[in-house]
C-alpha cells in the first residue's frame, strides 16, 4: 500500500491543486452549521467566507507560510465535517491526566462545549466566560468587532473555513480593572467520531475570542488533548485576542493532540497601550501541527513575550510561524523558541519581526535553538528582521546542533550514565521555557512530559544499540 | 608596490574632493566608435552573436537551448526589490569597441580606451609596471586587453577572455561551462547563457600557485546595452588563485541590465579567492537611472579540502540581486562569504549567499554587513543547508545592519535547513545605528563628525575589508567613504 | 583661563544649572562636589559641548573666547578634554587608530605637524606604561569589552596623549578599586603643570586624597553654594551634604 506521501509526489501540480480545492469544497458542502442563532451581522460574513472557499488562492510551497510544510500531504486525507458527539460516553476529566489546577474550566468535546464537565461557578463580577455559540446568542454585539479583521496572510483558506463552519469556541470577556482570581482552563478533548467510510477522521473547528478591557488581567491555559494517541482528526482553531490599555494576559497553550492528528492554530493578538502579553506554547503532539501567532502593537509601550518549546518525534511535523508587528513606537517584544528533535520528523520555525518606519525605539529580540538527537530529523528555521526605522534595538539568533560531546563526556567522567547525561542536558535545554510557567503544576506537568518523551527515546536507542 | 599605492592614497586629497562633488566618479562616457547590434532579442540575435564570435556549433546549440528555456521562465519576484518590468526587446545584446579582432599587447589597444581605463583609476600600463597584477579589461561586451600573458603562460596559467578560451581551449570550456550554474538555473542565468558575449577564463593547472593577483575590470560604456559576461575559473588539485573584479558604468537616465554568471571550480586542496568591488552607476538621488545588477555567482568545492572564498564590497547599482554561493561537495572543504553592501539614495540590494554543505566536515563562514542610508533598502538573504551526508559540518553566520537615517530599511531573511544531527549551525543578526554618544565621544577627542562616522562605519566593515587583498581594501575603504559622504548628518 | 558667569542650563525643559559661577586660572586644580542630581555631569557636558543642553542664560569664556559657540571638536582642538564617566564603546574601531586620529586632528587644527607612526608608537607606549595599561588594550577596539577600570585608564591615557589645557574628569573615580584609583591619580598628578588646569567632578572625597585640589566647590541645585580649600572636602566627608543644603535653603 502506498503511503499518502508517495501519492502526493506522484501527482502533477495541477492534480494537487484540484485535490486541494476539492478538499476545502467538500468540507463546506458536507458541513452542518448551527446558524439559526447567528446574529444578523454574522450571516453575511459566513456567506462571504463560504464563497471564498472556491476563490481564495490555494496553498503552495512557494508561499513563505507553507514553504517547508509539505502542505499537500494534508489533502490526501479527507475529513468529515459531520459527526455527533456520543452523549452516552462518560468522560471523567480528572482521569485524563492533566495537572490539577484550581481554575475556571471550559471543556470542549470535539469542538462542542460540554457544560457538565465545565466549572464556571463563582465567576467574579465583570467576567463573562462561556461558549462562543452561547455568547453569539446572548450578547452578539460584543463579539462583532472580533470578526472585523479576519484574514491572516498565508492562512486565508483555513481562516475562511473556520469562519464559515465554526460552531463553538471560547468567549472570555474581562471588564475594566478586573483581575481574574483563578486561571481559566480550556480543555479541547478531540477524538475521531466519523462513521463515514470515505473519511479518515473528523473535522473540528473552534473559534475563540478573548477580550480584556483596560487594566484587566487574566491567565488562560489551553490544553489540546485526545483520548488516546491513535485518534485521527483535524482541529482548526482560530483565536482572536484583544488587549486594551494596561491589560495583561498570560496565555499558556499546550498542544498534546493525538499522534495521528492534524492541528492548525491561528492566534491573533492586538495590543493597546502598555498592555502585556506573555505566552508559552508547548507542542508535543500531532502528526502535523502548525501554530501561527501574530502580534500587532497598535499603541505605544506595549510588550509581549512569546516562548515556546516543541518536541518532534518520528513522522511528526511541527511548525511555528510567529509574526510580531511593531507598528508604533516604543514597544518591546521577545520571542524565544526551542526545539528537541528526537525522531525522524521535521520542525519548521519562521519568526518575523517587522518594525515600521514610525516605530522608533522598538526593542525586539528573537531566538530559536534546536537540538537534533537523531539522524533523519530535519530543522528548517527562518528568523527574519524587516526593519524600516533606525533607532531600534533588534536582533535574532538561531542555532541548530547536537548535545555538546564535551559536556556529555564531562558528565560521564563524573560517573553519570550516558543516557541520563543526555536526558539531563535536554532537560537543561528546555528549562528556561518551562520555568516561564507561573504555575508550579504546569512546570511539573511539562517537565514530566519531556522526561517521559526522553525516556522513551533513550530506551528505544538502547534497544536499537542492543541489536 | 605597496608603498607606491600608499603614497597615491595619501597625496590624493584633491582628486577625492573632486570626486565627492561629482557624486559618482565614473560617470563619464568614452566617445569610442563601437560595433553595436540594434536592440532586440530573438534566436536570430543569438545566431548573430555566435557568428560574430565565430563560435563552434556546440556553443551555439547551448545558447539556443538556454534561450528556449528562458522563454518559458518567469522573471523572479521573490526578492525584496521593486522595479518596473524590464523590456528585454529594448536593449542591445552586443556592443564592442571597433578594433582589430584580437589583440596581442596593450600597444594595440585603442588609445581612447586606455585613456578611459586611466580615468577609471585602472592604468593598465602602470598597473603592469607597479602592481604586478594581471588585468583583463572588459569594455561593454568584449574583453579589450589582457596584460601579463607571458609570465602567466610560463607558469602554465591560462588567463584570457572567454571568447578566446572558446577558440583556444574548447575542451576545457566545454567540460566546465554550465557545470556549476546550468543554463536552466534561473531566469537571468538562462538569459546570460543565451546571449553572453564575453568574460574571463582562468585555468590554474595542478599544483600551481598563481604567481600574481588576476583582475578584471568591467565597464559598460554604450547606451541601451545589456552586459552579459561569463566568468569561469578552474583551479586544479593543489593550485591556488586570487581573483579581483571591479565594475563601473557611465551615468545615464535609463536603467541598464548587467546579468553576469560566474562559475568557480576547485579540485582537491585547491583554493580560489574571489573579490569584487562593485561600483556600477547607482542612479541619481531620486532613483533615476542606474544599473540592474542581477548576477549568479556560484563556486563548487568539488575536491577534498578545497576552499572558495567570496568577498564583495557592493556600493553601486540601482538594484543588486546576487548570492555568491558555495557547493561544499568535497569532504573538509571550506566556503566563505564576506560582504559589505551599501545602499543609499534609492538603491536596493537583495544579496547574500547560499552554503550548501554536502560533504563531511565541511565548514562555512558568512559575515554580512549591510549599511543603509538615505532611502536605501538593504536585504540579506541567505541559505545554509546541511544535507544528510554533511557529517560534522559547521556554519557560523553573522549578519549586521547599520542604519543611517530614518528613511532607510534593513532586512534579514536567513533560511536554515538542517538534515544532519552532527552538523552545527549558528546564526546571529543585529541592527544598530551610530549613537549620539559615540559621535560625541569622537568629537570630544577632536575628530570631526564626518571622520567619526567614517571611522565607525569602517570599523563596522573591518571583518570584511580584512579579507580583501591589500590594494583592494584601501580602494574599498575609499569607495565606502565616498559613497556615504553627505549621507549622514 | 576659564570663566563661567551666571550659567543657566535646561534639559528637556527642566532647569538643571541655576546661575553657576566659576573661575579657573591656569595651573589650578578645582574639585566640584555635590549630591546626585545637583548638576555636576551637566556642567561637564555643557563645557564639552554635548548636544541636548539648552543654555538659557550666562556665558562661558575659555581664554577670553566664547566656548559655547564652538562645536565639540573645536573645543577639543583648543584644549578642552573631558574624561567621561561612562566612556562609550566603538565596536570595530581600533583603540590605537582612534587615539592617533584624535591627536593628529588636534595637531592639524593647531597647525602642528602630525605625528608619524614611529613617534606616535613611542609616545603611546611610554604613556601606557606610566598608567600600567596593558598594551593589549591598545590593540583592541575602543573600550569594547574593557572593564570599568580599564575604561577609566584609557580615558586618562588619552588625556596624557592629548595634553589638554583644561581637563575635566567626570566621576573618574567611580567604580575603581583602590589600586586603580592610585594609578589613575598618579597619572593625573603627573599632568599637573603651571599651564594646565584640571576640574575634578566627584561625589566622594576619596579621590581628593590622591589628587590634592587647590579649591573645592559644592554644587547644590545647579549653583555653587560654597567654596573653600581641601578642608571643605573633609568636612563634607564627615557631615555629608545635607547641612549645606539646609543652610543654603535657610
Amino acid at each position: 500500500m502506498k503511503s499518502p506521501v508517495q501519492n502526493a509526489q506522484l501527482q502533477t501540480p495541477q492534480q494537487r491543486q484540484q485535490l486541494q480545492r476539492e478538499w476545502f469544497q467538500q468540507l463546506v458542502v458536507g458541513a452542518e452549521v448551527d446558524a439559526e442563532y447567528d446574529p444578523d451581522w454574522l450571516l453575511p460574513l459566513r456567506e462571504k467566507a463560504l464563497q471564498s472557499i472556491s476563490t481564495l488562492p490555494l496553498l503552495n510551497r512557494k508561499q513563505e507560510a507553507w514553504r517547508y510544510n509539505r502542505v499537500d500531504n494534508i489533502f490526501q486525507n479527507s475529513f468529515d465535517p459531520l459527526f455527533d458527539n456520543d452523549l452516552e460516553q462518560k468522560i471523567c476529566i480528572e482521569d485524563i491526566g492533566l495537572p490539577a489546577i484550581d481554575s475556571y474550566r471550559l471543556v470542549f468535546i470535539n469542538g462542542r462545549i460540554d457544560l457538565s464537565l465545565s466549572e464556571l461557578s463563582e465567576l467574579p463580577a465583570g467576567v463573562i466566560l462561556t461558549g462562543t455559540a452561547e455568547a453569539l446568542r446572548t450578547i452578539p454585539d460584543q463579539l462583532m468587532s472580533s470578526f472585523d479583521h479576519l484574514h491572516q496572510p498565508g492562512e486565508q483558506l483555513f481562516t475562511a473555513l473556520n469562519t464559515a463552519l465554526f460552531n463553538d469556541g471560547v468567549y472570555l470577556h474581562v471588564n475594566q480593572s478586573v483581575t481574574l482570581d483563578r486561571p481559566v482552563e480550556i480543555i479541547y478533548l478531540n477524538n475521531n467520531l466519523t462513521r463515514s467510510e470515505q473519511h479518515v477522521g473528523s473535522m473540528i473547528q473552534t473559534r475563540n475570542i478573548i477580550d480584556l478591557e483596560s487594566g484587566a488581567s487574566a491567565t488562560v491555559i489551553e490544553h489540546f488533548i485526545s483520548n488516546n494517541k491513535h485518534e485521527k482528526y483535524f482541529h482548526n482553531n482560530f483565536t482572536d485576542i484583544n488587549l486594551a490599555d494596561d491589560s495583561r494576559l498570560r496565555h499558556y497553550r499546550i498542544q498534546d493532540e493525538s499522534r495521528l492528528a492534524y492541528h492548525l492554530s491561528n492566534v491573533q493578538i492586538t495590543q493597546h497601550r502598555r498592555s502585556r502579553y506573555f505566552s508559552t506554547c508547548l507542542a508535543f503532539g500531532g502528526l502535523w501541527s502548525k501554530s501561527a501567532v501574530r502580534v500587532e502593537f497598535q499603541a505605544q509601550q506595549a510588550e509581549c513575550d512569546l516562548l515556546g518549546l516543541y518536541t518532534v518525534g518520528d513522522q511528526q511535523l511541527t511548525d511555528f510561524h510567529l509574526d510580531v508587528q511593531h507598528r508604533v513606537p516604543s514597544c518591546r517584544s521577545s520571542e524565544q523558541f526551542k526545539g528537541i528533535l528526537y525522531g525522524r520528523g521535521r520542525a519548521v520555525f519562521d519568526g518575523r519581526i517587522l518594525v515600521d518606519r514610525q516605530a522608533q525605539h522598538s526593542d525586539a529580540a528573537l531566538t530559536n535553538d534546536n537540538l537534533l538527537l537523531v539522524r533523519d530529523a530535519e530543522v528548517n528555521t527562518k528568523p527574519q528582521l524587516e526593519i524600516y526605522a533606525d533607532d531600534v534595538k533588534c536582533s535574532h539568533g538561531t542555532t541548530v546542533g547536537r548535545l555538546d560531546p564535551e559536556q556529555l563526556f564531562y558528565m560521564r567522567s563524573r560517573g553519570i550514565a550516558e543516557h541520563s547525561a543526555r536526558k539531563m542536558l535536554c532537560q537543561g535545554f528546555a528549562t528556561d521555557i518551562i520555568e516561564s510557567f507561573e504555575l508550579q503544576q504546569l512546570r511539573d506537568y511539562a517537565s514530566e512530559k519531556i522526561a517521559h518523551t526522553l525516556n522513551s527515546v533513550e530506551s528505544e536507542m538502547e534497544h536499537k544499540n542492543g541489536h | 608596490m605597496r608603498s607606491a599605492l600608499k603614497n597615491d592614497q595619501e597625496n590624493d586629497q584633491t582628486p577625492i574632493d573632486d570626486l565627492i562633488r561629482s557624486g559618482y566618479a565614473h560617470g563619464f562616457v568614452t566617445p569610442i566608435e563601437s560595433d553595436t547590434f540594434p536592440p532586440g532579442l530573438s534566436e536570430n540575435t543569438i545566431l548573430k552573436i555566435s557568428a560574430k564570435k565565430n563560435e563552434p556549433d556546440w556553443v551555439l546549440e547551448w545558447r539556443l537551448k538556454a534561450y528556449r528555456r528562458w522563454l518559458a521562465m518567469e522573471d523572479p519576484e521573490w526578492a525584496h526589490v521593486k522595479h518596473p518590468d524590464i523590456d528585454f526587446q529594448s536593449m542591445s545584446y552586443y556592443s564592442a569597441p571597433k578594433k582589430k579582432e584580437s589583440l596581442n599587447s596593450l600597444d594595440e589597444v585603442d588609445p581612447q580606451l586606455l585613456e578611459a581605463y586611466n580615468k577609471l583609476g585602472i592604468p593598465l600600463e602602470e598597473q603592469k609596471a607597479l602592481a604586478g597584477a594581471a588585468v583583463d579589461a572588459v569594455f561593454d561586451s568584449v574583453s579589450v586587453a589582457t596584460t601579463f600573458r607571458k609570465s602567466l603562460a610560463d607558469a602554465g596559467v591560462i588567463f584570457c577572455s572567454m571568447s578566446e578560451a572558446i577558440q583556444k581551449h574548447p575542451q576545457l570550456v566545454q567540460k566546465y561551462m554550465g557545470s556549476v550554474v546550468p543554463y536552466s538555473d534561473n531566469f537571468y542565468a538562462a538569459l546570460n547563457a543565451a546571449v553572453f558575449t564575453d568574460g574571463t577564463f582562468v585555468y590554474i593547472p595542478q599544483g600551481v600557485r598563481c604567481p600574481m593577483e588576476l583582475s578584471t575590470y568591467f565597464r559598460i560604456n554604450e547606451a541601451n546595452t545589456g552586459q552579459f559576461e561569463r566568468t569561469l575559473i578552474i583551479a586544479e588539485a593543489g593550485s591556488s588563485v586570487s581573483y579581483l573584479e571591479g565594475c563601473t558604468a557611465p551615468m545615464r537616465d535609463e536603467n541598464q541590465l548587467h546579468a553576469a554568471v560566474v562559475e568557480l571550480v576547485a579540485m582537491d586542496d585547491a583554493s580560489i579567492k574571489y573579490s569584487t568591488v562593485q561600483n556600477w552607476y547607482p542612479g541619481d538621488e531620486q532613483g533615476k537611472g542606474g544599473i540592474y545588477n542581477f548576477v549568479t555567482k556560484r563556486g563548487a568545492c568539488r575536491g577534498k579540502r578545497s576552499h572558495i572564498s567570496w568577498t564583495q564590497v557592493e556600493t553601486g547599482s540601482a538594484i543588486t540581486w546576487k548570492y555568491p554561493s558555495c557547493l561544499l561537495i568535497g569532504d573538509d572543504s571550506v566556503g566563505e562569504f564576506y560582504s559589505v553592501a551599501v545602499t543609499r539614495g534609492r538603491q536596493q540590494a537583495d544579496t547574500g549567499t547560499k552554503m550548501i554543505h554536502i560533504g563531511a566536515n565541511t565548514k562555512s563562514t558568512i559575515v554580512s554587513k549591510g549599511i543603509s542610508a538615505g532611502h536605501g533598502q538593504n536585504t540579506y538573504r541567505g541559505l545554509v543547508r546541511m544535507s544528510k551526508g554533511a557529517v560534522n559540518a559547521r556554519n557560523h553566520t553573522q549578519c549586521d545592519s547599520l542604519l543611517l537615517g530614518d528613511q532607510c530599511a534593513a532586512h534579514t531573511f536567513p533560511y536554515i535547513e538542517v538534515m544532519n544531527p552532527d552538523a552545527e549551525v549558528e546564526h546571529e543578526a543585529t541592527t544598530s545605528k551610530i549613537s549620539d554618544d559615540q559621535l560625541f565621544y569622537c568629537r570630544q577627542r577632536g575628530i570631526s563628525e564626518e571622520d567619526a562616522v567614517s571611522m565607525i562605519v569602517n570599523g563596522f566593515c573591518k571583518e570584511v575589508f580584512k579579507e580583501l587583498p591589500m590594494e583592494f581594501a584601501v580602494e574599498a575603504q575609499k569607495l565606502l567613504n565616498l559613497t556615504l559622504e553627505g549621507a549622514v548628518g | 583661563m576659564l570663566r563661567i558667569n551666571n550659567l543657566h542650563v535646561k534639559i528637556e525643559g527642566k532647569q538643571i544649572l541655576n546661575g553657576l559661577d566659576l573661575t579657573v586660572n591656569a595651573g589650578e586644580v578645582h574639585a566640584i562636589m555635590g549630591p546626585n542630581g545637583s548638576g555636576k555631569s551637566t556642567l561637564s557636558h555643557v563645557l564639552a559641548g554635548r548636544e541636548g543642553y539648552e543654555v538659557t542664560d550666562g556665558q562661558v569664556l575659555f581664554n577670553a573666547e566664547n566656548l559655547l559657540q564652538l562645536s565639540p571638536e573645536q573645543r577639543a582642538h583648543k584644549g578642552v578634554f573631558l574624561a567621561m564617566q561612562y566612556p562609550v564603546e566603538l565596536p570595530g574601531v581600533n583603540n590605537m587608530t582612534f587615539i592617533r586620529e584624535s591627536i593628529n586632528a588636534i595637531r592639524r587644527a593647531r597647525g602642528q605637524d602630525e605625528f608619524n607612526t614611529l613617534e606616535f608608537l613611542q609616545l603611546i607606549r611610554e604613556k601606557a606604561a606610566q598608567l600600567q595599561l596593558d598594551e593589549k588594550l591598545l590593540k583592541r577596539n575602543v573600550n569594547a569589552g574593557f572593564s570599568g577600570g580599564e575604561k577609566k585608564r584609557n580615558e586618562v591615557l588619552q588625556m596624557a596623549m592629548l595634553e589638554p589645557q583644561l581637563a575635566i574628569l567626570d566621576e573618574t573615580d567611580s567604580g575603581l578599586d583602590i589600586d586603580a584609583l592610585r594609578v589613575i591619580a598618579q597619572g593625573v598628578n603627573s599632568l599637573r603643570s603651571a599651564e594646565r588646569s584640571i576640574i575634578l567632578v566627584t561625589h566622594y572625597q576619596r579621590l581628593l586624597e590622591y589628587i590634592q585640589p587647590d579649591f573645592v566647590h559644592v554644587l547644590v541645585n545647579g549653583r555653587i553654594v560654597r567654596s573653600g580649600d581641601k578642608q571643605l572636602a573633609l568636612t563634607l566627608e564627615q557631615k555629608g551634604y545635607n547641612w549645606i543644603i539646609e543652610e543654603d535653603a535657610a
